[in-house]
């Protein structure tokens, strides 16, 4: 299904206590480059857990997902050592080994390092690679790492960069970046202690004890790009097929023993979400999913490996809160949208993780319900478009979505911009081209570029493509720039033509009156993203009427002469823009209606007088 | 005081009598439920101003009318025309310091109508509470320092006792422990409580200046009645989270979300009952002040007075017997 560039066997022992992996690799790697390569650049992600790094440096200034390092302790240190490498027809090219910094020219970071090899790899040729290397993990950090007696081992082996557009691409691993590799073949042999539960990415082959109390299980994967494994010897295990267009598919579900009343929990949204997918947006042409329930209080969860996803849950779970849904669901669509549709996670983290929340809305909303699917639990409830839109606006005039996942000017903006903006862009370009439109858009993409390293130019053009629109004007703001929207109605005004007239509401020969009326409706655009909307204007006499505005004015008013008064005006009546950035200025209504002011105001007091009794209760 | 000298008061319960004090003196609850209704009108005022410029225009807000669209809260709340969270909060905070005040200011009033075995005339209520004002505030300081130290120090334990659990493999003990050790903290800090209210309640009653003494009393006392006042109060506190807990529950299940007088009206209903039990536990106090504290008066009987003994008349000398009388003729 891929080009399969890399095969990697790998044969690790992890010795638990110290948290270290002790491995040799062989790395054999297919130059479809076109021409002659003599350097490969390596990924050596857990680098990035040392003071210095860049990962830490950037995770200071920017602001992190897990851990703040006000202060530095040991249990955070990680670190990946290649012991020796040797080219195969080369000899040991060890002392060849050089830390490059491409991103920022950092040299204390030595996430990246650079092999110049003594003979150039012709086009077409293969190359191997046998690395003896050492990996140590900290404790948690960045969804990778040991928390107590478990163990993720995420991004744990030296991996060859990409070769991308007539260059490598191997960045340096920064604190909101995640990955990029190629496709190819995993034979992993991991040699844990007896009493461990594994799991991992690809197929199980085999599983053997040892005379040392130790077992070596063995994994194969097609056609993925990364290698992901967890240990624990308090997993519960429970399993399942669930029967996919190509196919079987081997459900695992790594659990907590306090999550165990959980796990049909996941199953079920396992099984409903890859049932959405593959009717929406293509086959799932993997043998197996695994689905880890991590560590609880570690920073492993919500992550995802080629067929292997860690989800995020406690103990505590209503029905009615649906976080460990959301977190499944948005780990498996990974399983597209970076696992198989293989997006530059440096540089267009927007293709992966904000496709994907959008695509999450879309699966959520139908399985959850629309204004439910992340709460509905004592009367309230949220759904996750919203919570998509809110997490864009809390960033919105901060970054544009085109960018490298490390330039964003904290960790708040790329999570708001790259998740939340990206996919109320994509919900709001469904209100553009129709949601039929854009369904068969987002499945001609993933048909044609899964497998692939697909570029942000290669979305867009797909769906203006099947759309057979020219969008740019939406992508140009939405997508490269940084405008934000905000629509509001400014003022309704009504009132009688002969307004100056003493006996102006006469009534007629029916006895009704047969005053008409001036009305204006008066549409503003406060921010710089411009864009055609819907407006609706009701009547008193129950008439409704649409008006269109381009909104390339900066104001618009609309004028009626009828024997009824304005008495609302709205825009985007079909709610289909996600991007306006309040809500509450969409709409007019002539005569206030306050009974959202008195129920939150009653809220309000309610919690005010219960604060004062509590505090007077111990107090006094 | 004769309205101390309640010769029934000895033979009650503490939960009865001191449920009895709360029902002989409704008007209390009343008045203090509706001085946390005023206060916190005030206290809300800037929130309920602030909503009326967003929502009351908008078809949006139709959102949070039908059912609780949270995210649409929460978008209110950021809006910053809605003005920062702080303005929200130092004025609930303010109503929960001026709600605290007031209580200590009418409390010794409330005590001093517990035992009374008359309706108290208001004069009388707010001279208890002006005689006793600067002694309610010494003993308020006294008990903050005391409970601010007892729970400053049982919190930081429970914490590190907690952090420590967090190691554990097992997920659940870090929450077990801490509900452990909040139902020992609560059960500390109630017995602080309950040497306090005696305290007052010995101040208030006892007419007692020194409030150093009716503290040291309270304190030997608490230990000594220890079994009845601490299951006593722990009863009223239970009663009191059953309140908030149906209270809640009814709002939620009961009324429409678009019913707002059925909103006000269970909110405050749960609100009103959620003060009673604290007057509960003060009539518990009181009391045991009377069945315990209070100070016993000698009882002189009352001795007729002796008769002042008038030494008698005495008794005229009888007169000597007639002696025969002498016949002089014979002469």
């Amino acid at each position: 299904m891929s080009q399969r560039i890399v095969h990697y066997e790998i044969d690790a022992k992890y010795d638990a206590a110290k948290h270290n992996v002790d491995a040799t690799e062989v790395l054999t790697y297919h130059n479809l480059t076109g021409q002659a390569l003599d350097h490969f650049p390596f990924h050596l992600y857990q680098n990035a857990f040392q003071p210095k790094a860049t990962f830490v440096r950037d995770a200071k200034l920017m602001g992190s997902r897990d851990t703040s390092y006000k202060k530095w302790e040991d249990k955070y240190y990680g670190s990946e050592d290649i012991k020796s490498i040797e080219v195969a027809g080369q000899g040991d090219l060890t002392q060849n080994l050089q830390y490059i910094a491409p991103d920022d020219g950092n040299k204390d970071d030595k996430t990246v390092v650079d092999l110049r090899v003594a003979k150039p790899i012709a086009p077409g040729a293969y190359v191997q690679f046998k690395i003896a290397f050492q990996t140590k993990f900290p404790e948690t950090q960045a969804r990778s790492g040991w928390k107590r007696d478990f163990v993720l081992g995420g991004q744990w082996f030296p991996k060859v960069g990409v070769w991308w557009h007539g260059a490598w691409n191997c960045h340096q691993y920064h604190n909101t970046t995640e990955f990029f590799a190629d496709f190819g073949v995993y034979d992993v042999k991991l040699t844990v202690p007896q009493y461990e539960v594994v799991g991992a990415s690809g197929i199980q082959v085999e599983e053997k004890s040892n005379s040392d109390n130790t077992k070596t299980v063995t994994y194969h994967g097609d056609d993925i790009h990364d290698f992901a494994w967890t240990a624990s010897p308090r997993y519960k295990v429970r399993e399942s097929t669930y029967q996919a267009q190509m196919g079987p598919v081997h459900l695992r579900f790594l659990m907590q023993p306090a999550h165990w009343s959980q796990a049909e929990r996941h199953e079920k949204i396992t099984r409903e979400t890859l049932d959405r997918f593959e009717k929406w947006y293509g086959p799932y042409p993997y043998k197996t999913l695994t689905v880890v329930d991590p560590e609880p209080d570690s920073a492993a969860g919500g992550m995802e490996y080629p067929t292997f996803i860690t989800g995020d849950t406690n103990w505590f779970m209503p029905e009615g809160l649906h976080l460990p849904e959301l977190v499944v669901e948005h780990e498996f669509g990974h399983q597209y949208w970076y696992g198989m549709v293989a997006t530059n996670e440096f540089e267009d983290a927007w293709m992966d993780e904000g496709i994907n929340s959008y695509t999450e809305v879309k699966v959520l909303d139908s399985i959850l319900g629309e204004n439910t699917s992340i709460l509905n639990f004592l009367g309230a409830s949220v759904g996750e478009r919203e919570v998509q839109r809110l997490s864009y606006i809390s960033a919105a005039d901060l970054d544009p979505i085109a960018q490298n996942a490390y330039a964003y000017v904290n960790s708040n903006s790329y999570a708001g911009i790259t998740y939340g903006k990206t996919a109320s862009v994509l919900l709001t370009l469904e209100g553009i081209i129709g949601q039929d439109t854009m369904a068969k858009a987002m499945r001609a993409y993933f048909m044609k570029y899964r497998f692939t390293h697909p570029t942000k130019e290669d979305f867009l053009k797909t769906i203006e493509e099947v759309s057979g629109k020219d969008l740019r004007w939406y992508f140009n703001q939405a997508i490269y720039g940084s405008q934000v929207m905000d629509y509001e109605v400014l003022n309704v005004n009504s009132f009688p033509v002969n307004w100056y007239e003493e006996n102006k509401d006469k009534k007629n020969a029916k006895g009704k009156y047969d005053t008409v009326y001036q009305s204006y409706v008066t549409v503003h655009r406060k921010e710089d993203f411009v864009m055609p909307i819907e407006v609706e204007i009701v009547f008193d006499n129950g008439e409704k009427t649409r008006e269109h505005w381009d909104g390339q004015s900066r104001w618009t008013r609309f004028s009626y002469v009828k024997k009824a008064k304005v008495v609302s005006a709205e825009i985007d009546p079909d709610h289909t823009v996600q991007i306006d950035r309040n809500d509450f200025n969409n709409s007019y209504v002539v005569e206030p209606n306050t009974k959202a002011t008195y129920k939150l105001s009653n809220y309000w007091l309610f919690v005010t007088q219960w604060l004062g009794q509590a505090l007077a209760w111990w107090a006094v | 005081m004769q309205t101390l000298f309640n010769d029934q008061a000895k033979n009650r319960s503490l939960l009865g009598g001191g449920f009895g004090m709360v029902t002989s003196n409704k008007r209390y609850v009343f008045w203090f439920w509706l001085l946390s209704l005023f206060l916190a009108g005030f206290g809300t005022s800037s929130f309920r101003e602030s909503a009326h410029a967003i929502l009351d225009h908008s078809l949006y807000a139709e959102r949070l009318t039908h059912g609780f669209d949270l995210s649409v809260y929460i978008e209110l709340l950021v809006r910053p025309e809605f003005g920062p969270m702080k303005s929200m909060y130092f004025p609930a905070h303010y109503f929960a310091a001026f709600f605290f005040i007031a209580t200590a200011l009418f409390l010794p009033g409330v005590f001093a109508g517990y035992v009374s075995t008359y309706r108290l005339p208001r004069e009388d209520f707010f001279r208890v509470c002006g005689r006793n004002l600067w002694r309610f505030i010494r003993i308020m300081i006294i008990a903050g320092i005391v409970m601010g130290i007892f729970a400053g120090i049982l919190f930081a334990a429970n914490g590190a006792i907690v952090k420590k659990a967090g190691e554990s493999t097992y997920e659940v003990l870090p929450f077990e422990l801490q509900m452990t050790g909040l139902a020992i903290i609560f059960l500390v800090m109630t017995t602080l409580r309950i040497c306090f209210d005696l305290a007052e309640a010995d101040t208030v009653l006892n007419d007692q200046r020194a409030v150093r003494k009716s503290i040291a009393t309270a304190f030997r006392h608490t230990f000594r009645g220890f079994g009845r006042l601490l299951g006593s109060y722990v009863l009223t506190t239970i009663v009191a989270a059953a309140i908030l807990v149906g209270g809640v529950w009814a709002w939620m299940k009961l009324i429409s979300p678009e019913s707002l007088v059925g909103a006000f009206a269970i909110s405050q209903i749960t609100l009103f009952l959620l003060l009673i039990p604290r007057f509960w536990q003060r009539g518990i106090a009181v009391v045991y002040w009377q069945q315990r504290m209070l100070v016993p008066v000698v009882v002189v009987e009352p001795t007729a007075p002796a008769p002042i003994p008038v030494p008698a008349a005495p008794e005229p000398a009888p007169e000597p017997a007639p002696t025969a009388p002498t016949t002089p003729a014979a002469t």
